[in-house]
């Protein structure tokens, strides 16, 4: 046991981050569920960190804002193919995003042969660390996601299917430079898998299901000094467990 | 019950007044943990953020790695790049004022002596290069002397209420470190001029020191992983120019070194990269005594 990184300015910015991320990630989660395309945010992240390896071999050495434009623009692109395929060819949609994926980390492999500091570039975009976040850094992100939340809760009766691929492309984007890709796939996943079968207010079981997972992630990797994003993962898919047991429990007794 | 609760209270004050064992060192790598307490005896306790079987490029963040640098007295890590995708993070994140670059507590080992390998413009087509030269100083015994002054100094600064004490420790220091010298310059005598492969640069100093010869590298191109073409290549230098062994480091996948001596027949040999690396490395001179007496068996 290990009191001293139970500390709310240590754990504090990454709580937080969490629950930003939960916020749109959870109702994207759910539509993401109920198409079927589970890999996607894999996808869109693969596809945003090639856009800037390619953006550094060309020489155009950015930092800041300019990675950020290069990255958000990639997975703008790829969620406009995305969008395209699942129109054309619905029945293999699943099939295809895991071809994009691999493709996508293959041709980064490939513009990395003569470029190895992109590297560093795509690891820092894929693999955000939840503990390193800063107040700071969770301005422009709130504003992102609040915008994100916006749009997809207004535009709720007349929502275009191309919404759902452009704000999804953005908010990956922006989730994986903070929390890395393995909390990003689990935050979107699996509080939405765990109330599938709620019904009605199942979206706010979903987020009292990942805040309540992020809070008993953070505190158990402070307190037996585990690497915190790998600790939240298993936290959530527990808690994840528990509330979709509840759900049932709770069905079997209407009955 | 008097008596019990006096103790409570008791246990209730050591809770909360925070122990106080001297100085807190918090050190990146293994290395400058053992040079820390080697220095700094009885008045430091030292943490280690890393062990010699992880990879200080990348680690893993964890909340106690913040929870130390807030507490830190002095940080000590290589520098020259080696922890640059998370020490700056860190010492955000931390925001302890006496650690951060250019107070006393910061104290980057490499850029203490001079290094080898700095370039002046880094081309990315040069691949995982470090600018400010190769970091990897901890194997020079001579440079390790330079660094143990400038410890000194800093815990000095930090600390002079115990001047007396560090200067002391250093002198001792010195003193087996000279010896410790002395003893593996006449051991190694035969190693001079024996031609090496190497998995990654880690070896620089080691190798420039016992004046040895780094011939080729398994990796293209430092950071890269092996690749077929460049492994051909190196299978064909080695038919024409054999060397006398293949060298990786404790924490390196051995698997392109076995590659290349089943292809020609030269001899692997895995060195503890720093303490903690192999069983008998458990300080600074059992880590240098390993390495010579591996090296040394490998030329038999």
């Amino acid at each position: 046991m290990n009191w001293e990184g139970l500390d709310i300015s240590i754990l504090g910015p990454a709580f937080l981050a969490g629950l930003l991320v939960l916020a749109t990630h959870v109702p994207l989660g759910q539509q993401v569920l109920a198409r079927g395309i589970i890999f996607i945010d894999l996808a869109v992240a693969q596809i945003a960190g090639l856009g800037v390896i390619v953006a550094y071999s060309f020489g155009w050495e950015a930092g800041g804002w300019q990675v950020q434009t290069i990255a958000m623009t990639t997975a703008l692109v790829g969620a406009l193919l995305l969008f395209y395929t699942e129109r054309y060819w619905p029945d293999v949609q699943e099939a295809i995003i895991g071809c994009v994926f691999v493709l996508a980390a293959s041709a980064g492999i490939l513009v990395l042969n003569s470029n190895p500091q992109g590297g560093e570039q795509l690891k820092e975009l894929l693999s955000g660390q939840i503990l390193w976040v800063n107040y700071q850094q969770l301005i422009p992100a709130a504003l992102i996601y609040a915008a994100i939340l916006g749009l997809w809760f207004g535009l709720r009766k007349r929502r275009h299917r191309l919404l759902f691929y452009a704000l999804f492309a953005i908010a990956v984007t922006v989730s994986v430079q903070l929390i890395g890709v393995l909390l990003v796939f689990a935050s979107l996943i699996m509080p939405a898998l765990a109330v599938r079968h709620g019904r009605g207010n199942g979206l706010v079981i979903a987020y009292v299901t990942g805040a309540i997972a992020y809070a008993i992630g953070l505190s158990f990797s402070a307190l037996f000094d585990f690497p915190s994003g790998a600790t939240i993962v298993w936290a959530l898919a527990l808690s994840g467990i528990m509330a979709a047991s509840v759900i049932a429990i709770t069905h079997a007794l209407r009955r | 019950m008097r008596k019990f609760k006096l103790m409570i209270v008791g246990l209730l004050l050591l809770a909360v007044l925070p122990v106080h064992a001297g100085l807190q060192v918090f050190a990146c790598e293994p290395e400058w943990a053992a040079l820390s307490s080697a220095i700094g005896g009885d008045k430091v306790s030292v943490y280690s953020a890393t062990t010699a079987y992880q990879d200080v490029h990348r680690i893993q963040a964890r909340p106690s790695l913040i929870a130390k640098v807030r507490k830190a007295d002095l940080v000590i890590c290589s520098g020259a790049e080696l922890e640059a995708a998370w020490l700056p993070l860190l010492l955000r994140r931390a925001a302890n004022p006496k650690v951060q670059p250019g107070k006393p507590g910061y104290l980057m080992a490499a850029m203490q002596v001079e290094r080898l390998d700095v370039h002046q413009a880094v081309d990315r087509s040069m691949g995982d290069v470090h600018g400010a030269g190769n970091p990897h100083v901890h194997l020079d015994p001579k440079r390790m002397m330079i660094i143990a002054e400038a410890l000194a100094q800093r815990l000095v600064e930090i600390d002079s209420g115990n001047t007396e004490f560090y200067q002391q420790q250093l002198l001792r220091f010195m003193q087996q470190w000279g010896d410790a010298i002395h003893k593996w310059e006449q051991q190694a005598a035969p190693l001079k001029g024996v031609e090496v492969v190497v998995h990654h640069k880690d070896w620089r100093y080691l190798l420039d020191w016992l004046g040895m010869k780094e011939v080729a590298t398994l990796e293209p191109k430092p950071g890269l992983p092996p690749k077929a073409g460049h492994l051909s290549k190196l299978k064909q230098q080695m038919a024409e120019q054999p060397a006398s062994m293949i060298l990786y480091a404790n924490y390196q996948n051995k698997r392109p070194a076995v590659w290349l001596a089943e292809q020609t027949a030269i001899a692997t040999v895995e060195l503890p990269y720093t303490v903690g690396g192999s069983e008998a490395a458990t300080d600074l001179i059992p880590l240098y005594d390993e390495i010579i007496s591996r090296l040394l068996a490998a030329l038999e």
